[in-house]
């Protein structure tokens, strides 16, 4: 009930953003019959109706789980966002095995397991990845 | 008779003993780089490219590595749809829907099995389907103007109303979502940037992959991280792994039918075998006596979209070699390797060149059966992955999805996307929004929309040029009877049944 | 047929990979594997090998995104002064430069190399359609621009469309905005919808028409270059019907602004010793690209005459605004 109504809330929130953006789409002097915005436009509409009207028909029955699972999750992105930025800089092998490691033991809360199983992953991934499959990824940076 | 001649000439180049063993080592390679999310086609070829300029394999050898890896990647897309509910690839999709649940109830090597054979009738089918009837086929890519693909697109779109059976305004939502999202890069016919902030990582728009990998795997991390496992098909008991000769019976219909809507949408350039599995998948689920149990793990429901996504790679080469048109990612790349050899399809493919063509068509048949008989045995192998503990399985996904994704656009955007597409799909799953809309949009947005306004720029505003052809007609019809109708229908059906509940 | 020790090998790398490691010169190709730009790469860094312009193989990356844009960033904000580096580049990098589109990067931050060979632009009507040649086109549009609309591989302001801008600039046609363009999804869809009959005419390289034309189901009215191309003898240019146009998509490379004066040398040495090699002769040929070579400042000076054309007539179509 109440997680739909927020839920709904917030798509009213993005559709408008998303309207108010597609009203800042550059036209060019070429524009054709139809236009840029014609399609944002019936999306952006189509989706804050559909914000309303979840608003109204709620319907999930969602069993939220509780702040420390965020807490986890939130460990998870921060790692992979980490993960992402620090790819190119220093390779794959030492990202990797530290993602993973994070990974592994917020899934299962076994240091010692998570860390062979980090270690091991981001190696045997590397060589699958890189010599199998030419992906060019570096080693180290 | 010219056929027979011809295909022995094709088989006489194709079936060698060297050619044999090209032909395994890519339907393996192919099927591993298919089941992979994040590795698609586009990182078969980063393989095939280079050793065809590096090793120097004659024309033949590579066309018979090409085509294993190929159909080898439509085979092993299935695979982690099945048992994680992660798309291999994007036409995998829609085997999602039935062959997971499947896998929960402890069915995952007959999904597998039976998904397999579905495969194989599906492209083999369509490989006989492309020798018989390739050169007459490509005239039908002619009349497929802006106005008929609109039409074709607007029809996949008004179906997807019906995939959702619980929350239809969810289902919108998400369907609109994705193309929202497809709205975002280049607009094709302004050259102008539409909704990237400036991001010049957002000109191209998002790639579908990064989305499905975001949205099915990373999602998957969180929701494991939540539940310890508790709802999934990992560590669920199997039963022994035996064919499921009842399931492939019953799905025999479903199977050809499957083979015929996926060898048209392949056929058609532009709509390609993610469209022929999306429309295999819906028309079975409107045809079935047993439509309504699709989604809760049908045997048709697996049957129908891998023999219409199989058919559709075989339908798609039909404009690829008679025209240069790629139909699909897939045969995109095909399109580039044939390029790199020297082979220039087009419409005197047939003709000038038919030792290619007919080797082409000789080494789809052996991949399609070499890949039948290794994939029965390898289902064994792939099972296995179930009992592999989550704290191994899950962080390894991510690691190979970060890596293949990474490796396309060497940038970090992708992948940060890619996080934030996993959040949206955990909360997705949390508040029942199905997340297959939201990849289909992402599909085919765009040339719904590109389409439309093509057509309008051709007619200069007139809308009735929409309806001027036969085919559109014929598309509207459709379309109207598979949306509108159906919703009526549904509401007439479903009246009498609530009393007694 | 016996086992050649290239199958086994094949076979093997297949299942074994492959790859090398280490700090080799290297070539980024601004797209996903399979098209020009990779070619470019693939064809140039191996053919530099080959006739021993370079000591080690040349490693290929592939850095899609942007149009190019990426590729082009990454090169100006993190590899500026790399001298192991080159970058494929043809006539779509220097048309979204002048464009602004790589977010206001500019075409001098980075040492345009060379150019070695280019894909001749054409102009091209279906078999059964009434227009005979480029005149009879061009004055079809001029008499009533709705009567014709143009199909293109590219989008709206791509070089697929500018060049049917020019040729009729060049027949004293100003009226930019009315001519009708669709951009599709490559030449090969371009030319389907051309014989369909859904669009009359359509705008492309001379590489994506040779099956259609061959199978005689199109008329090329025009190509844009100076003579008549070797093989296509029968195709008249642009230039004897009267409209004064060289347009060819060019394939060449960029390498960092920052590098040292050898070291661009270097790389302008190896190109110009690709151009010349019987290798690189026979790429084109494979690929259907015709000799088009210019390496170093007589290149730059090429690209700035190109990119001022293309920003007066972008700027008329509002592309760039």
């Amino acid at each position: 009930m109440k997680a739909d109504r927020i839920f709904g809330l917030g798509v009213i929130v993005i559709a408008t953003f998303y309207l108010y953006h597609a009203t800042l789409i550059p036209m060019g002097f070429l524009s054709d019959p139809v236009g840029s915005r014609t399609f944002p436009y019936i999306i952006g509409g189509v989706s804050l109706l559909c914000g309303i009207l979840i608003c109204i028909f709620t319907d999930t029955i969602t069993n939220w789980p509780e702040l420390k699972v965020y807490g986890k999750i939130g460990i998870a992105i921060l790692a992979m966002y980490l993960f992402a930025i620090t790819l190119r800089p220093y390779g794959f092998i030492v990202p990797s095995a530290i993602v993973a490691v994070i990974l592994s033991y917020l899934i299962s809360p076994n240091i010692k397991k998570a860390v062979i199983t980090g270690l091991s992953l981001s190696i045997g991934l590397f060589l699958i990845l890189n010599y199998g499959l030419g992906l060019g990824l570096y080693a180290f940076g | 008779m010219d056929l027979v001649a011809n295909l022995s000439q094709g088989f006489a180049v194709a079936l060698t003993w060297s050619t044999l063993l090209l032909a395994v080592s890519g339907c393996f390679a192919g099927t591993i780089i298919g089941s992979l999310p994040g590795l698609g086609p586009s990182n078969g070829v980063a393989i095939l490219i280079p050793l065809a300029f590096s090793l120097g394999l004659d024309a033949t050898e590579v066309l018979v590595l090409m085509t294993s890896v190929y159909y080898g990647a439509m085979y092993g897309g299935r695979i982690s749809s099945i048992l994680l509910n992660i798309p291999g690839d994007e036409p995998a999709l829609m085997t999602t829907l039935d062959g997971y649940p499947m896998a929960k109830q402890g069915r995952a090597s007959d999904a597998l099995v039976l998904s397999g054979v579905s495969s194989f009738v599906g492209a083999f089918l369509a490989t006989i389907g492309l020798m018989l009837l390739a050169p007459l086929l490509a005239r039908v890519a002619y009349l497929f103007g802006p106005a008929e693909y609109f039409a074709l697109y607007l029809l996949a779109f008004c179906t997807l109303g019906g995939l959702a059976s619980r929350n239809q305004i969810k289902a919108a939502l998400a369907s609109a979502a994705g193309l929202g999202i497809a709205m975002i890069g280049l607009d094709n016919q302004t050259g102008l940037p539409r909704l990237t902030f400036g991001e010049l990582a957002l000109m191209d728009g998002v790639d579908f992959l990064v989305a499905i990998v975001g949205l099915f795997a990373v999602s998957e991390i969180f929701i494991f991280i939540e539940s310890h496992g508790k709802d999934t098909a990992i560590g669920v008991k199997l039963e022994k792994i035996t064919i499921p000769v009842k399931d492939i019976v019953n799905s025999g219909l479903t199977m050809l039918r499957g083979t015929l809507i996926g060898f048209v949408a392949g056929i058609l350039p532009g709509a390609g075998a993610s469209l022929g599995s999306f429309l295999a998948y819906m028309g079975e689920k409107t045809l079935a006596k047993d439509g309504d149990t699709f989604g809760t793990g049908n045997p048709k429901g697996v049957a129908a979209p891998e023999a219409g996504n199989n058919a559709a790679a075989g339908g798609a080469l039909v404009p690829m070699l008679t025209l240069g048109v790629p139909g699909s990612g897939t045969t995109a790349v095909l399109l580039a390797v044939l390029l790199t050899l020297n082979i220039t399809p087009g419409p005197l493919l047939f003709e000038e060149r038919p030792e290619v063509v007919w080797g082409l068509i000789a080494s789809l048949l052996i991949a399609n059966i070499v890949l039948l008989v290794m994939n029965v045995p390898m289902v064994r192998l792939f099972v296995k992955v179930l009992s592999v503990p989550p704290y191994v399985l899950l962080p390894g996904i991510a690691m190979i999805a970060f890596g293949g994704i990474y490796s396309l656009s060497g940038s970090s955007h992708d992948l940060i996307l890619m996080v934030i597409f996993g959040l949206v799909g955990y909360f997705c799953r949390k508040l029942g929004v199905p997340t297959v809309p939201i990849i289909l949009g992402i599909l085919l947005g765009n040339n719904m929309e590109d389409n439309l306004r093509r057509a309008m720029i051709i007619s200069d505003g007139d809308w009735t040029y929409l309806f001027s052809s036969g085919i559109s007609i014929g598309l509207w019809a459709a379309a109207i009877g598979g949306f509108v109708a159906p919703l009526f229908l549904r509401n007439l059906l479903k009246k009498p049944k609530a009393p007694s509940q | 047929m016996k086992f050649s020790h290239k199958l086994i090998g094949a076979s093997f790398t297949l299942l074994m990979g492959f790859g090398t490691v280490g700090n080799t010169a290297e070539c980024i190709a601004p797209a996903n594997p399979g098209g020009g730009w990779d070619f470019t790469c693939r064809a140039i860094g191996k053919i530099m090998y080959d006739i021993g312009a370079v000591d080690e193989p040349i490693k290929v990356t592939n850095m899609a995104g942007g149009g190019g844009g990426l590729a082009y960033g990454h090169v100006v904000n993190e590899r500026n002064d790399d001298g192991d580096l080159i970058v494929a580049a043809s006539s779509a990098t220097a048309t979204r430069l002048a464009q602004n589109a790589y977010a206001g990067m500019t075409s001098d931050q980075v040492s345009f190399l060379g150019a070695i060979g280019a894909d001749p632009g054409v102009l091209v009507v279906a078999a059964d359609s009434p227009y005979m040649n480029l005149m009879d086109l061009l004055n079809a549009v001029m008499d009533d621009p709705t009567s014709v609309t143009f199909a293109g591989g590219s989008a709206t302001g791509g070089f697929d469309h500018l060049k049917v801008l020019m040729a009729l600039g060049q027949v004293g046609y100003e009226d930019v905005l009315s001519v009708k363009y669709v951009g599709l999804d490559g030449g090969a869809d371009a030319i389907t919808q051309t014989i369909g009959g859904h669009t009359q005419a359509m705008t492309g390289d001379i590489s994506e028409v040779v099956g259609f034309l061959k199978a005689g189901d199109v008329r090329v009215v025009a190509v844009f270059t100076d003579e008549r191309i070797p093989g296509f003898e029968d195709i008249p240019t642009a230039k004897e019907q009267g409209v004064d146009l060289v347009a060819v998509n060019w394939r060449g490379l960029y390498v960092p602004k920052g590098i040292s004066n050898e070291d661009y040398n270097k790389w302008a040495d190896a190109l110009a010793a690709v151009a010349a090699s019987d290798e690189w002769a026979k790429a084109m040929a494979d690929n259907g690209l015709a000799p088009f070579t210019k390496v170093g400042d007589e290149f730059q000076d090429y690209l700035a005459g190109v990119i001022a054309d293309v920003q007066k007539l972008s700027r008329e179509i509002g592309v760039i605004q």
